[in-house]
């Protein structure tokens, strides 16, 4: 039973790995930003844990810039993606506009609060 | 007729100035002092002390306590700063005199001194009980001492006690040590617990108690050993002074005491330099303090502010002069203390003295904001009572005045600035990619 779980993750990695190279570039392009902005996210909480929350003003402001410039791309991902049946009529130049503008307003406020 | 009343009008328009002649903010000493005593002969038999009241310039009054035409006010105006009772056994005061007007009279700020004696009368008893003192109920009982009476004591009875319990305080009995024992004969008083405004002068020795010296002792005596004062004193909170005694012949003319069981024989007592002194300081020549207002700013600005932010530097100052009896003198003390309150002192600091009586000190505002007071309270014993205050609100800081670019907070800074370069460079990216 032990051989054939290690055997079954082995399996389920490569299955996974061979359908990931059969997306279409763009969204390997989006996965790429999101988690570039997650691990900046990441490293910003590892530093408010060592040091301590004093401008937690300025740390909120950078944890949130990352989560949510990650989280719009996240739904750029969805909206562009053609296997989606749900926004099968939306344009993709659309969703990017919506993206572009979301992430200004975004950032306007990040600005602001950081203090 | 036109001449005399022309020149009777001004007669009187150049004794007006004169008539003004009354303890006031800026002179605080009494003047005109209203002595009540059931025997004129006591003008005699206490001469000293009373000519030495008026070497001091005081206008003393003498009246039998029952005359018919006694008033301390007339028209609503007081016409006395000072009254001593020298009348022990008087039943009723004449006059428009009884222990309400007195309590009155107190009530005004002004000063009185009252003498009990062994046959103090009811009325007497009345107007101590108002001001926290009572004294012993039976009205035949004496002090008496068995370890501390003065040798002379002719009766032998031992009525005629030497004291020397006297309160340590400069500013109620002078700096010169009183160096003989003060005599005295007389009844008991005790002072009223729930009391805080009245204390003892002269008290008894431990060994003291308060009985009928004539007759046997029945029952364990109620007044004993250093609960019974002698002479005790009470400073309202108008800083109207009071003195009561339980002897007339404290303030009498006597000379000459020595102390049973100690070797000093001195040839005058201490009695004289005791009722001086506490004259002295029963009709403000003495101990009286006055304080400028209250002034603050922040360091390096002369100018008031209206409001504080909180963690700004201040510095506050006050002025406090003291009475020496003809001249305000700048005080000098290490125990004057502000307070930076709102509903609790979050400051409190002791100010320094300089020589000119401006007392100063610099604090931090704290982290909290409301509306604060500076507040100056001072009760030392003997002192009059220094109660001020001022107001002044403390706000938070505004948007702007927060603290910028701080040195822990770069990496946050540097984090949303990479964010929003990546957020560009992949959006040219995924727009021209190929």
């Amino acid at each position: 039973m032990v051989k054939s779980t290690t055997k079954d993750a082995q399996d389920l990695f490569h299955s996974l790995r061979s359908a990931y190279v059969a997306t279409p570039t763009n969204l390997k392009i989006i996965d790429l930003y999101v988690c570039f902005a997650v691990f900046t996210a990441l490293i910003q909480v590892a530093y408010m844990a060592l040091v301590g929350s004093f401008p937690f003003n300025s740390f909120l402001s950078g944890v949130l810039s990352c989560i949510g410039t990650a989280v719009l791309a996240v739904c750029l991902r969805i909206q562009v993606n053609k296997e989606n049946k749900e926004f099968k009529d939306l344009a993709p130049e659309r969703a990017f506009a919506d993206f572009v503008l979301c992430n200004l307003v975004l950032h306007l406020v990040i600005i602001n609060f950081l203090g | 007729m036109m001449n005399l009343s022309r020149s009777v009008a001004l007669i009187s328009l150049f004794l007006l100035p004169l008539l003004s002649f009354s303890f006031s903010v800026d002179n605080p000493t009494d003047r005109r002092v209203l002595v009540l005593l059931d025997d004129l002969s006591l003008k005699s038999s206490h001469s000293i002390f009373f000519n030495n009241l008026k070497s001091r310039g005081f206008d003393l009054d003498f009246k039998l306590a029952d005359d018919s035409k006694l008033a301390l006010q007339r028209y609503g105006q007081y016409l006395f700063d000072g009254l001593i009772i020298f009348a022990p056994s008087t039943e009723r005061l004449g006059g428009s005199l009884d222990s309400k007007s007195i309590a009155d009279f107190v009530d005004s700020g002004r000063d009185l001194i009252l003498s009990a004696d062994t046959s103090a009368s009811d009325l007497i008893r009345g107007i101590a009980t108002e001001c926290g003192v009572d004294f012993d109920e039976d009205s035949s009982a004496m002090v008496i001492d068995h370890t501390s009476f003065s040798v002379s004591d002719v009766d032998g009875d031992h009525t005629l006690i030497a004291a020397d319990d006297l309160v340590k305080s400069d500013v109620i009995l002078g700096k010169a040590k009183i160096e003989a024992p003060v005599l005295f004969r007389g009844v008991a008083h005790s002072l009223n617990p729930t009391n805080n405004l009245v204390f003892k002068v002269l008290s008894a020795s431990p060994s003291a108690y308060s009985a009928n010296p004539s007759s046997k002792l029945s029952s364990p005596p109620q007044l004993t050993g250093s609960a019974i004062s002698l002479v005790s004193v009470m400073q309202a909170r108008n800083n109207a002074r009071v003195v009561i005694s339980g002897s007339l012949q404290l303030f009498s003319d006597r000379s000459g005491v020595q102390k049973a069981g100690s070797q000093n024989q001195y040839e005058k007592s201490g009695n004289e330099q005791f009722v001086t002194e506490l004259s002295k300081w029963v009709f403000h020549e003495r101990g009286h303090l006055k304080a400028g207002s209250l002034v603050h700013h922040r360091v390096g600005e002369t100018d008031e502010p209206a409001i504080y932010r909180i963690k700004d530097d201040l510095e506050f100052s006050v002025e406090i002069y003291e009475w020496s009896g003809k001249s305000w003198e700048p005080y000098v003390a290490n125990d004057v203390q502000v307070q930076f309150y709102m509903m609790s002192p979050y400051v409190l600091k002791t100010l320094s003295a300089d020589k000119k009586g401006l007392f100063h000190t610099s604090f931090k505002v704290p982290d909290v904001y409301g509306v604060f007071q500076f507040k100056v309270e001072y009760e030392k014993l003997g002192y009059t009572t220094l109660s001020l205050s001022k107001q002044i609100p403390v706000r938070p800081y505004r948007h702007n005045e927060y603290e910028r670019f701080i040195p822990t907070a770069y990496p946050y800074y540097g984090a949303c600035f990479t964010t929003m370069a990546g957020f560009f460079v992949f959006s040219f990216v995924y727009l021209y990619h190929k």
